[in-house]
């Protein structure tokens, strides 16, 4: 490598650059009437679907395009298994390149993201404003993800209530059942807990280092976001942050809620038994079942709700995925197939449930018989009838489109909190992230 | 081990050195223009398919990040920025860019360095005359280089969690009373990262300098130990100075890779805790496909980049210069 | 001569602990392959019996050959090209030397410090309108001419004899038949160290396939590694399993080059 030759082309590339920015004026935005071959709108009787657990939410697809298949035999689906994280890139992808006929004609979207996306990419949804799907038998709150201006940009599909999962062997082993932990507050919680880690040596809950989940979950609870109703941050002068974010802090402290590096390790604390709860989405059953030696140990409650915040309840919610469809030219098809399957089976929902445990976001589908079946991992608990009666009560949540930014702002705020920063410096310093992100 | 033209090397003994500036290209030899023309003719030819390939798929795309840098706006609905390095003027006021700026570049300080001396031990030891089951050594050291990215970073994320292997190791030997909490702490965790670039690249770059130490003139390292000068010494000034360019050039692709690293970033330890593991490619990825996608400022970050690489690069030439 | 040979047993302590850092975690990596999901949380290191139902799981849940078959093809492919196209103009670069052609190199070099992630969309755009989305050509030609390979063949063709070239023009052979039939036949170390450099880019290349590849039809092998991670659930064993997989062919083919690869290293570094 010769230097001097190296260094002389830093400055040829620069004017080159310039010099041909120069001569190609209008080079981006050109090219959307190019058709390519698309992965969507692959013919009358098929659908593309991005979605991402072949345990989970791809299962659940296969057993709607059965359920389909019933009324409409030529119908077939193309499942195209992405994580989340590429549904995410990929579709940025498409928007910002203007190449929207490569979209699926239905893909799955995390709730927290919805309306950053129908906010900053209108042109890769189609609405259900048209559609004959009842948005009034899905609960309001996770309606209000897909929502946006009025208008419903997605069929919820994932339901992430939040559950308190308690170990029934440990509780008793200190004195306790499921019923002193049912109904109460986190400050009742934190006591309670105290005495479980002195008379067993576990805590009463894990979870994951640098992750807002469960300040999330506390500031849902009591009806409370990180944004108000015009999307500006109300970090800073929010009583029910602070209030989470010092229960979070004394939970830490006291060694009641033990902080995990990553996903594994927290998921690692419940197989080794090695916390006595789990506070999280009802998704997180999944896991718990996995290890199979603690089946019976277990039962399911409400969540604590903050002390003296206004509004604050037992019910709040964490993740959940909802189905969007696109304008590809197939959108009839696209929301017929939902309404009659994810809005609108029974049946499908009965045999989802038992073999994936997605539980339902669609209130019909609990009133059935599975739903109400005793759940021999959990006691003989009907958990799941008993967590759609939480998810009615779930107050709604603001996410909007600076929802990541306000979230990771948080999650630093938090890391600091708990190394000894003052909260109300670090919330301001939080609030001036999400203000200079959004500027 | 024999250069690649050992055989043919006799040949061209009563030619100029290979490399020098007489090149056929431009010998006098050929007296008619015409071939010569012809031949730089036949020479573009050859260049051309992959200096277009590389003038599409990379300063075409940069070209257009430029345009873009100069506009502002969430998603799709851009308009051009007022004033137009609106989004330069804001990576100064950008907290999080200059903390995702500066862990990179503690990365780089404390890295590179470390790598390159490791690599240079390890290539000399290699290179030692009585060394035994040289083959085995290199290629045991070479290994990681192999596992993908994604891969390891699932491994050494297993090996430091917190009841993971590290701790219980260490807790045996009696290095350590209680688990370390590796990757929660932003000394400790930035350490794994550090880690996890020596062990991937230390032996990519050891190739490298084993392969110099195989091209140095041999009588001169005789010459200096007839002069008395001991191991080191002759190392110090006999061998080094011979090795510069390969130094510079592994250093530069070092610093190059280091400010580009996205990976060790988001996969290991995903920013945390508290952003101040994060990369500055990894905050440009975020900007991007996490947040609220800002492109016309992802792109500023871009160049951002380009830049502080390309003064890196001029500053380490410059400083192999002073060293002649 | 016992006295240099125990001034010799620090070296050899130093490269044993360097070989078991190296070695150790990809010794976890194949143990826990073995593994329970459970096991390998857990850290155990000792070989366990759970290969098959880990190879199951894996066989069941993702489409292996297929990932295995596309990121072979994209990767020989990527390859071959990379070798013919970098070789023919670090050789050009070289033989044809002239100031115009060294300022075009230094330019090119400069393609090396380009962040990917900025230049991603824009070359999506550029594939979406030449209808190449969804191709096994799209994911490989960004990796096909790259300038440090370039560099590489420039630096080899140094010491290549230009008399040789002198005296074939002599006989009458053209230009590419010198290239190809004189040149490149010397040239086996450089290429074999060029191609393990490319392989392995190529094999372990992610974020632009997974972007490009619209339909999961051509999904590579490190696309089913991250698709596995993406549940509620993860498997460990039959994910180290995937793992272990992904990265066998790169040692393989780095274990059957390796003497050329230094050979090849070697001349680039004149």
């Amino acid at each position: 490598m010769k230097k001097t030759r190296t260094l002389g082309a830093l400055g040829a590339v620069m004017s080159l650059s310039l010099a041909l920015a120069a001569c190609s004026g209008g080079g981006g935005g050109s090219g959307e009437d190019e058709t390519t071959g698309a992965s969507g709108g692959t013919g009358d009787n098929s659908l593309t679907v991005w979605a991402w657990d072949p345990a989970f939410n791809i299962y659940a697809l296969e057993e709607a395009e059965k359920v389909y298949q019933a009324d409409h035999p030529d119908f077939t689906l193309e499942i195209v298994e992405t994580p989340w994280e590429d549904v995410q890139t990929k579709l940025t992808t498409l928007a910002q390149s203007g190449e929207t006929d490569q979209l699926p004609d239905i893909f799955l979207m995390q709730n927290n993201a919805f309306q950053k996306n129908v906010i900053n990419y209108p042109d890769i949804f189609a609405d259900f404003a048209d559609s004959d799907v009842d948005f009034s038998e899905f609960p309001e709150s996770v309606v209000s993800y897909s929502t946006y201006d009025d208008v419903n940009y997605g069929v919820p599909f994932d339901n992430g209530t939040a559950i308190g999962a308690y170990r029934t062997d440990l509780l008793e082993q200190a004195g306790y059942t499921v019923d002193d932990f049912t109904d109460i507050t986190w400050d009742q919680f934190l006591t309670l807990g105290k005495d479980v880690l002195a008379k067993t040596g576990k805590p009463m809950l894990t979870g994951q280092a640098g992750s807002a989940d469960t300040i999330m979950m506390m500031l849902q609870s009591a009806g409370a976001s990180l944004f108000d109703d015009e999307g500006n941050p109300t970090i800073t002068d929010n009583d029910a942050l602070l209030a989470a974010i010092d229960m979070y802090g004394q939970l830490v402290d006291a060694g009641v809620f033990v902080e995990v590096n990553s996903w594994d390790e927290y998921i690692n604390t419940i197989v080794n038994s090695n916390t006595a709860g789990i506070v999280n989405g009802i998704w997180i059953s999944g896991s718990i079942q996995s290890a199979a030696d603690q089946s019976g140990k277990w039962a399911v409650t409400n969540v604590p709700k903050l002390d003296g915040v206004d509004g604050a309840t037992n019910y709040t919610a964490n993740g959940g995925s909802s189905w969007a469809i696109t304008p590809n030219g197939n959108e009839a098809l696209a929301t017929d197939f939902l309404n009659a399957t994810f809005a609108g089976s029974t049946e499908f929902y009965d045999t989802i449930l038992p073999a994936s445990g997605a539980l339902a976001n669609w209130l019909p589908a609990g009133e059935s018989d599975v739903y109400s079946e005793p759940q021999e991992f959990f006691g003989g608990q009907p958990i799941y009838a008993d967590v759609l009666t939480f998810a009615a009560e779930v107050p709604s949540n603001n996410t909007g489109a600076y929802y990541y930014e306000g979230r990771d702002a948080v999650s630093v705020a938090i890391t600091n909190i708990l190394n000894g920063a003052d909260p109300a410096s670090a919330l301001e310093e939080a609030q001036s992230t999400v203000e200079f992100a959004m500027g | 081990m024999s250069a690649p033209t050992a055989p043919t090397e006799d040949r061209a003994s009563s030619a100029p050195p290979p490399g020098t500036k007489e090149s056929p290209g431009s010998s006098k030899r050929v007296p008619l223009s015409a071939i010569a023309r012809r031949r730089s003719l036949t020479g573009w030819s050859f260049i051309i398919p992959a200096a277009a390939l590389i003038v599409l798929v990379n300063f075409w795309p940069m070209i257009q990040a430029l345009f873009l840098s100069l506009q502002t706006g969430r998603g799709t609905r851009l308009t051009w920025a007022e004033p137009l390095w609106l989004n330069y003027q804001r990576l100064f006021e950008d907290e999080t860019f200059r903390l995702t700026l500066s862990t990179t570049f503690i990365y780089l300080i404390i890295q590179v360095p470390i790598m390159l001396t490791i690599a240079m031990v390890l290539a000399n030891l290699l290179n030692a005359p009585w060394l035994r089951w040289k083959g085995f050594w290199r290629t045991a050291i070479f290994l990681p280089c192999a596992v993908g990215l994604v891969s390891y970073a699932l491994v050494f994320r297993q090996i430091f969690a917190t009841d993971g292997l590290a701790n219980d190791l260490l807790i045996k030997f009696g290095l350590l009373d209680a688990n370390v909490n590796w990757l929660g702490q932003t000394g400790t965790a930035r350490m794994v990262i550090i880690l996890g670039l020596l062990w991937r690249w230390t032996g990519y770059n050891m190739i490298f300098f084993l392969a110099a130490l195989q091209n140095i003139d041999r009588s001169t390292l005789e010459a200096a130990r007839v002069d008395g000068a001991n191991g080191f010494k002759t190392f110090w000034y006999v061998t080094m100075p011979q090795l510069k360019p390969i130094i510079l050039l592994c250093a530069i692709l070092s610093t190059n890779g280091t400010l580009q690293m996205f990976d060790e970033s988001f996969n290991l330890t995903n920013g945390g805790p508290g952003n101040t593991t994060m990369t500055v490619s990894h905050y440009l990825y975020n900007v991007s496909f996490r947040n609220s996608p800002n492109f016309g400022y992802a792109a500023a970050i871009s160049y951002a980049i380009l830049i502080i690489v390309a003064i890196l690069a001029a500053i380490q030439m410059k400083v192999g210069d002073k060293r002649d | 001569m016992t006295k240099t040979q125990l001034r010799r047993i620090p070296a050899y302590a130093f490269l044993s602990l360097a070989v078991f850092l190296s070695v150790f975690p990809l010794y976890f990596m194949a143990v826990s392959a073995t593994n329970t999901s459970n096991e390998v949380v857990a850290s155990k290191l000792l070989p366990g019996s759970h290969l098959l139902e880990n190879f199951q799981t894996l066989v069941d849940s993702q489409p292996l050959g297929s990932a295995l078959y596309h990121s072979s093809v994209n990767a020989i492919a990527t390859t071959v090209l990379a070798l013919i196209l970098c070789s023919i103009a670090g050789y050009a670069f070289e033989i044809y030397h002239s100031r115009a052609k060294d300022a075009v190199m230094a330019i090119l070099l400069l393609a090396i410090m380009i962040p990917f992630a900025a230049t991603m969309i824009p070359l999506f755009r550029l594939f979406a309108q030449l209808g190449m989305v969804n191709s096994t050509f799209a994911v490989i030609v960004p990796l096909i001419a790259t300038p440090f390979l370039i560099l590489l063949f420039r630096q080899a063709s140094r010491s290549f004899p230009h008399e040789i070239i002198e005296a074939a023009r002599l006989d009458g052979l053209g230009e590419v038949s010198i290239f190809a039939r004189i040149y490149l036949p010397t040239m086996k170390p450089t290429l074999a160290a060029a191609g393990v450099i490319t392989f392995l880019f190529s094999w372990n290349n992610f974020l632009w396939p997974k972007v490009i590849l619209v339909d999961n039809a051509y999904q590579t092998l490190p696309m089913l590694l991250s698709n596995m991670r993406a549940g509620y659930v993860t498997d460990y064993g039959s994910l180290m399993l995937a793992v272990f997989i992904v990265s066998v062919p790169t040692m393989v083919v780095f274990l059957a080059l390796q003497r050329h690869f230094a050979e090849g290293v070697t001349g680039a570094i004149k």
